[in-house]
């Protein structure tokens, strides 16, 4: 008698599983995986994220670091997930936007293989010189660029780093030739430029504003077109001197293409929420990272005009990588 | 100065908290753990434990870091001695000679001197760095990418110094660790080198999965291969204590590990690396009798680790001076205040001071902790070896693949490690020496990147390394290295080369 009883029970439950799942997402716990090693912006966006879906859900978000080739190696473990919106990842514009137009051999396509869920972010970026480096605006750095090739220098973060092609799309919008140092990674870079190893950098505002406060380095602008609330009195590169340069970088919330819709909309409401909590904001504002919030849609918007955008750059600046 | 001791004085009430000593006491045994664990490093283990901490106070989550951090060094030393198996590039020639002393039957004073020689570095280089830090942050950052060429041209050089076996048989092995040091994107360009489509080797060849493989995967197959079991180690308690000779022939090379070391460390990027390898160069040059390296010099134990321990001590004065995270771990360590809404940068110092000297306090207590911690448990850790084999390689095996696995979640890092453990058995089967390898593939990346930033920056003028002192200086001394290796090789002279036998295999 017992054995049958728990044989229709087993049924029944069968049964209703999945409507019960689809109802009560997360049933269990949720994997987000941040693409990049732990302590960059990526990772303290997605820890914050994901202790706040805890909360909210009482459900245990993992994060789970696949760092990697630029971000890809972790995407693409996401996008290779069971569609069932349990995997959930941190992209950003590297991985979402260059990557297609960097990487020949991208295993991934952003518009087919990717839902975007909710774009989190926006984490400022800036240029700054050594300050022996007579420009206080971008309108006066110019000329000194287009001395001679090779008379400036710029570090990056690597060939095809955002940091690289913020100042790709610099040289090619003002027709300067400033020579490209890479580095591996942008602590590096950043050291040589505050030594005077070379002139210039575009880097996080973040990393950049306590070493310009002292006077190490100097801020020329902010790279979006808005100024950043970290440095209010920091103008927009475009302002000081180079109409229309626009570089913003973001990182938001996808998941596999195919997740249910639901499921969708109940975690892209869950981060809207916890963008609005006075602790997130405080932390966001800390970083000098801004919040951005939206619809699923406007995300998806935002990636593939970015895609265009930064295929446009990458071509200018002649870059072609393979993987 | 008084000014200092004060500031000391405050660091201390900053340590002395209980809460804060707790964290350092458990920092320190959770890096020791981590540590002792297969292909976890220092930099594994911070970065693993980096999210734990984001939930604690700025400074409590730094002391529990740097707990970690110097734990986890310890740690590695001790798997390197028993066992031969590296936690990262930097125990790599503890390998050589400590597990020689244990095959011996000496791994208690092998482990008690690198345990002492940690302590001394450690302890001489938390002062350096709080009295100089200032003054040699701003001498560190003189060190742009041509002056890095010609500091890793030098050590490139020390190359000549660390192997017994011949020279062709060493240098083949050099360009085996560069060649695989090719593989991966190349920052210049932004091209994948020698990936044959596979995306995980885009970021090129870890030294730890090469370093384990090598050395800790080829010892388990070497002694798969013997026809009867290596007996098992029944070391008694007066012989894991170092005798007065012990303690006599590593005084020197633990203050001469330590002061090159620091002077290493303190140079941005991750050259601290090398360290262990130069002071083991320069323990063989100076040495009297260099045919005992490779054979259980207790030299080849105290120098690497004192210089490893201060290399890591050096490698925060820039970060503490000024802010910049020069390596990867003081990246990780910025990175866990940054959490907390503290930018780091030229200020940290008058903005954050209970942070900066509760830090440096720390890591004299840490130091201490560490000691008291792992000199008692020598005597534990060399009982492990009481295991018979048959139970402890497998187990063993095990745990290297965990660790390596656990490292960045990539099984492409485990199957790098048993492939390289083959060829590791391959090549000592034929006697070759494997140290080169790891030096040649840390060398490699590094090298390059310079060398060709460098470059870049003068247009492909190589007047630029001219141009430049520190650069002509590092240059010059290099040159003298070679010619000092190469003397032999022309000249068919006597040099301590022929005391150690040509071509005896290196390592058996």
């Amino acid at each position: 008698m017992r054995i049958v009883l728990q044989a229709v029970m087993v049924v029944v439950l069968a049964a209703v599983w999945p409507a019960l799942a689809q109802q009560q997402y997360p049933v269990k716990p949720v994997r987000l995986i941040v693409p990049f090693a732990p302590g960059g912006p990526n990772d303290i966006l997605g820890r914050l994220v994901g202790q706040k879906l805890t909360e909210q859900w009482g459900q245990p978000v993992i994060i789970e670091n696949r760092g990697g080739a630029g971000g890809t190696i972790g995407l693409e473990a996401a996008v290779r997930s069971p569609k069932d919106g349990y995997t959930l990842a941190m992209g950003g514009t590297s991985n979402l936007t260059v990557a297609p137009s960097l990487y020949e051999k991208l295993t991934y396509d952003p518009l087919k293989d990717v839902t975007p869920i909710i774009n989190v972010a926006a984490v400022p970026y800036a240029l700054a010189v050594n300050p022996t480096v007579p420009a206080k605006t971008a309108r006066e750095l110019i000329p000194i660029a287009s001395r001679k090739t090779g008379y400036l220098s710029y570090g990056s973060s690597g060939m095809g780093s955002m940091s690289s092609l913020a100042a790709e799309l610099f040289k090619s919008m003002s027709k300067t030739q400033i020579v490209h140092v890479p580095y591996k990674g942008t602590a590096p870079a950043l050291t040589d430029v505050v030594s005077g190893q070379i002139d210039l950098m575009f880097a996080d505002l973040a990393l950049i504003k306590p070493f310009a406060e002292r006077g190490r380095l100097r801020a020329i602008g902010v790279t979006g077109l808005k100024r950043s609330v970290a440095m209010k009195e920091l103008p927009t590169v475009a302002e000081s001197g180079l109409p229309g340069y626009d570089i913003e970088p973001w990182f938001g919330v996808i998941t596999t293409e195919g997740a249910p819709r639901a499921v969708v909309t109940r975690v892209n409401a869950a981060i809207a929420a916890a963008l609005k909590s006075p602790d997130v904001l405080q932390r966001l504002a800390a970083l000098g990272y801004e919040p951005l919030g939206g619809t699923p849609e406007q995300f998806a918007a935002t990636i593939k005009s970015d895609i265009s955008k930064y295929a446009t750059v990458v071509k200018a600046a002649g870059i072609k990588a393979e993987l | 100065m008084i000014e200092t001791f004060n500031s000391l004085m405050m660091g201390f009430s900053v340590a002395f908290q209980p809460q804060v000593l707790m964290y350092a006491f458990f920092g320190c045994i959770i890096g020791t753990l981590v540590g002792m664990m297969p292909g976890l490093g220092p930099l594994a283990g911070i970065s693993l434990l980096l999210p734990a901490t984001f939930g604690l106070n700025p400074i409590i989550a730094i002391v529990l870091l740097s707990g970690v951090y110097y734990g986890a060094m310890y740690g590695g030393s001790t798997t390197s001695i028993l066992m031969r198996i590296p936690g990262e590039a930097a125990s790599v020639m503890t390998c050589v000679d400590g597990y020689a002393m244990t095959q011996q039957g000496r791994a208690g004073p092998a482990l008690a001197i690198a345990a002492i020689g940690s302590f001394v570095a450690g302890t001489l280089g938390v002062i350096g760095l709080m009295l100089l830090a200032p003054t040699l942050a701003d001498f560190a950052l003189r060190f742009g990418p041509p002056e890095y060429t010609a500091l890793l041209l030098m050590g490139l050089f020390v190359l000549a110094y660390m192997s017994g076996g011949s020279m062709l048989k060493t240098l083949a092995m050099a360009v085996f660790g560069l060649l695989l040091g090719m593989i991966g994107i190349d920052v210049m360009s932004g091209y994948t080198r020698f990936s044959f489509g596979i995306t995980e080797l885009g970021d090129g060849v870890g030294i730890v999965p090469v370093a384990v493989g090598l050395f800790g995967i080829s010892e388990i197959l070497m002694t798969a291969g013997q026809a009867d079991p290596p007996k098992v180690q029944q070391p008694s308690l007066r012989q894991l204590i170092p005798t007065a000779g012990d303690l006599r022939h590593s005084a020197a090379p633990i203050l001469r590990g330590s002061l090159l070391g620091f002077m290493i460390g303190i140079i941005p990027g991750s050259a601290h690396i090398i360290s262990s390898f130069v002071s083991y160069g320069m323990e063989r040059r100076l040495s009297k009798n260099p045919e005992r390296f490779g054979h259980g010099a207790i030299e080849g134990v105290a120098g690497p680790e004192s210089a490893n321990n201060a290399a890591a001590t050096g490698a925060f004065v820039p970060m503490l001076a000024l802010g910049i995270p020069t390596g990867p771990v003081t990246a990780v360590m910025l990175a866990a205040i940054m959490v907390h809404g503290i930018l780091p940068g030229p200020m940290l110092i008058q903005q954050q001071p209970d942070l900066f000297w509760g830090f440096v306090a720390s890591m004299y207590v840490g130091n201490v902790v560490l000691l008291v911690l792992n000199l008692p448990m020598v005597g534990l850790f060399v009982n492990l070896l009481r295991i018979p084999y048959a139970y402890l390689y497998p187990c063993i095996l095990a745990f290297c693949i965990v660790g390596c696995y656990s490292v960045s979640n990539n099984t492409m890092d485990v199957w790098i490690m048993l492939a390289m453990g083959v060829v590791g058995y391959v090549l000592r089967k034929f006697g070759f020496d494997l140290a080169p390898v790891a030096l040649g593939l840390v060398l490699g990346p590094m090298l390059e990147l310079s060398l060709r930033q460098a470059l870049a920056m003068s247009g492909g003028e190589y007047s630029i390394f001219l141009h430049r002192p520190i650069a002509v200086t590092m240059l010059v001394i290099a040159a003298v290295m070679l010619l000092f290796a190469i003397k032999p090789l022309i000249f068919k002279g006597k040099d301590w080369r022929s005391k150690v036998g040509l071509d005896e295999p290196a390592d058996s």
